[in-house]
């Protein structure tokens, strides 16, 4: 009975507990690295907050339009407390990984490490997003502008055109980056993109042939309607 | 010009600061020194230029006989045979009744370097005209139809016997000719550097040599200013540097039209473009000054009959209202939306009753002026954006001026340029930082 009590019970438990004892230090380690993770993201998230505010990106993502934007799309928090935070979760992600690795368990070791190796990729399509958004804005408000300067009546269209087709075209960039689906994006952009160029071929070619034809007329053989209805010189 | 803004002219010790054609090079050591320079920038203007050329030689031989007077072509490449046409070019100085010329017109002909346009040009006969030690300078454009051998005396008589420094031209133009000078760049230079200069983008100037040394000097050539705005970079920096400017009475100027001028919103950008610009590196000249004082005029005026000009102001107020409809945003973004809904209502007005009011125009042009310098948008896109709003203002002057004669028309120029003087408290307020009122 002795016998037993000892190879059935004992023994597992005392297995149990050399296990745990075998980790604990381990679990330490990943608690403290976390808690001194979390810490850190904290202090770094808020002075990255703190000296953004002091070179006043807020204004200049004023004026670049990018918190009407994030005021269009339900973000109260300005430029400034979003980078901030994201700082605070990108190192406290780090941190976790950090930690988790701490325990040097096989699996979650390669889930960090593939997690790891996967940051650069999502750092590049965050770039491109970002930078294809101030693209699209910068160039949407040219043609904007050169289009009614031009007097061409569909000008807001023209622009919102110009704008999504560099959202889109950033979009695509950005999800090939980051492996999602790549063939699926390359193929639907192109056949999105082709198809764009082609109804407005066939709209300008069908709908506008007089207005091509007068443009053409106008701009390769300098005849047809007078370019300037009246001879009032600016200068 | 005060001399404490003035480099002490040594011409024999300066190095030179643009570098020249050896050809040229040789022909400055041949002539070695002048009295007087006309300089003529040109670009494949062989229609034209040899008439200005004869009208140049003309004017030096029969006012200027005994002074040692130099031409130069500053050419930016002609491939009509521009240059040709110049050396070519001759008098017959019998016929004009000129016998007593003592001294022979040399002639310099020279590709401009640099960045291309008449900026470059005018650098290389700035240089030359220190190398040759010039007391008396002007430059005159290449299309003229119209110049006579008068102006070469009416642009540098000033300089040579009254020891002004710089001499702007002064024009007979119809009401509707030169709009953005009328409704823009005179009432603003005016009111911004207080010497009433008719034409500060006349493009025909008269110069001393200390002048010409003092413009080489600046920092400006291998920018935009250099490039699109030399014209009104020259008058405003000779005001600025507190030079003598006076102004010549040159008739009526005919020219070629400019092709470019079809693009009226890259006009627009080059010269407010330069004008802001201007605004920005001479501000502490601008807000110290409060009122404006007549500028001397030369010359014997006349009135003269001006070619009719045909203007459709429907088609000016159609791109106001379109401008309206889609850049609303932009233009509260760079002018706020006060001024932006007291242009609103103009949206629905008729035609006849259309009208931008000059204080309202006023606050336009200076909070465009604010908000290129405090960069509120790509300053591309802000100086493009007011192409509607010029036209708009254009038709309301055209519908003012309607019946008006030419002298009429420019009383109603004057009042505008009251009204940007008046205003000026507004933009030296906004300028330095305070808000609307």
């Amino acid at each position: 009975m002795q016998d037993f009590f000892d190879k059935a019970l004992l023994a597992p438990l005392e297995h149990l507990g050399r296990q745990v004892l075998a980790i604990l230090p381990n679990v330490l380690a990943m608690a403290i690295i976390i808690g001194v993770g979390f810490a850190m993201a904290w202090a770094l998230g808020h002075a990255v907050e703190r000296l953004l505010r002091v070179v006043r990106l807020d204004h200049l993502c004023d004026r670049l339009g990018v918190n009407a934007a994030l005021g269009r799309g339900g973000v109260k928090s300005d430029p400034s407390q979003i980078v901030g935070r994201i700082t605070y979760w990108a190192v406290a992600l780090f941190a976790m990984i950090a930690g988790l690795g701490a325990l040097n368990l096989k699996p979650i070791n390669q889930f960090a490490q593939s997690l790891l190796a996967y940051i650069p990729h999502v750092l590049v399509a965050a770039v491109i997003l970002i930078a294809g958004y101030l693209l699209s804005n910068f160039i949407s408000q040219g043609v904007l502008i050169a289009a009614v300067n031009a007097g061409l009546p569909p000008a807001r269209l023209i622009a919102s055109l110009s704008r999504w087709g560099v959202r889109l075209f950033a979009l695509a960039m950005a999800l090939e980056e980051l492996g999602i689906a790549a063939s699926v994006v390359i193929v639907g952009f192109g056949i999105t993109f082709g198809g764009i160029v082609f109804a407005a071929c066939l709209a300008f070619g069908l709908g506008a042939k007089d207005l091509a034809k007068d443009y053409l007329e106008r701009t390769l053989l300098g005849r047809g309607r007078d370019r300037s209805p009246d001879d009032l010189r600016h200068m | 010009m005060g001399s404490h803004q003035m480099k002490t002219q040594d011409t024999q010790s300066a190095k030179p600061s643009v570098s020249l054609a050896e050809e040229t090079e040789a022909r400055l050591s041949d002539i070695r020194q002048a009295d007087l320079l006309v300089g003529i920038p040109s670009y494949n203007n062989a229609d034209t230029i040899g008439h200005v050329v004869r009208a140049v030689s003309a004017g030096l031989a029969k006012y200027f006989p005994e002074q040692r007077a130099v031409l130069v072509n500053s050419d930016g490449g002609s491939s009509d045979g521009t240059t040709e046409v110049v050396a070519r070019s001759i008098v017959d100085y019998g016929a004009l009744l000129i016998s007593d010329q003592q001294s022979r017109l040399q002639k310099i002909i020279t590709p401009y370097h640099g960045i291309p346009g008449k900026g470059s040009a005018f650098r290389t006969i700035f240089e030359i005209a220190r190398r040759l030690d010039a007391k008396a300078c002007a430059v005159v454009d290449s299309d003229l139809r119209s110049i006579t051998p008068e102006w070469i005396e009416l642009l540098l008589r000033p300089v040579l016997d009254e020891h002004y420094d710089y001499v702007a031209p002064y024009y007979l133009r119809h009401k509707y000719d030169g709009t953005i000078t009328n409704s823009i760049v005179y009432p603003l230079t005016r009111a911004l550097y207080g010497q009433r200069i008719r034409q500060p983008i006349g493009g025909d100037f008269g110069f001393s040599g200390r002048l010409a040394e003092h413009y080489l000097d600046q920092h400006v050539w291998e920018s935009d200013v250099a490039r699109f705005g030399i014209d009104i970079w020259m008058t405003t920096e000779a005001i600025a540097s507190g030079a003598r400017v006076c102004q010549s009475f040159l008739g009526a100027k005919i020219h070629n039209p400019k092709d470019p001028s079809a693009d009226l919103a890259a006009m627009l950008m080059q010269v407010l473009g330069a004008l802001f610009a201007l605004m920005e590196e001479h501000h502490e000249v601008w807000l110290a000054r409060n009122d404006s004082v007549p500028v001397k005029i030369f010359g014997f005026q006349y009135e003269v009959g001006v070619e009719p000009v045909h203007v459709n102001v429907e088609r000016m107020i159609h791109a106001f209202r379109q401008g309206m409809d889609d850049l609303a945003p932009i233009w509260e973004q760079m002018l706020g939306r006060e001024i932006v809904a007291e242009l609103s209502p103009l949206r629905a007005t008729s035609p006849v009753e259309f009208r931008i009011p000059d204080d309202l125009w006023v606050r336009v042009v200076y909070e465009a002026a604010v908000a290129y310098h405090g960069r509120v948008m790509p300053r591309e896109h802000l100086l493009k954006a007011l192409t509607p709003l010029y036209l708009g203002r254009t038709a309301t002057f055209v519908l003012e001026t309607q019946g008006l004669t030419s002298a009429e028309a420019e009383r109603r120029v004057e009042q505008l340029c009251l009204a940007f003087e008046e205003r000026k408290s507004y933009l030296v307020d906004r300028w330095s930082g305070r808000p609307r009122s």
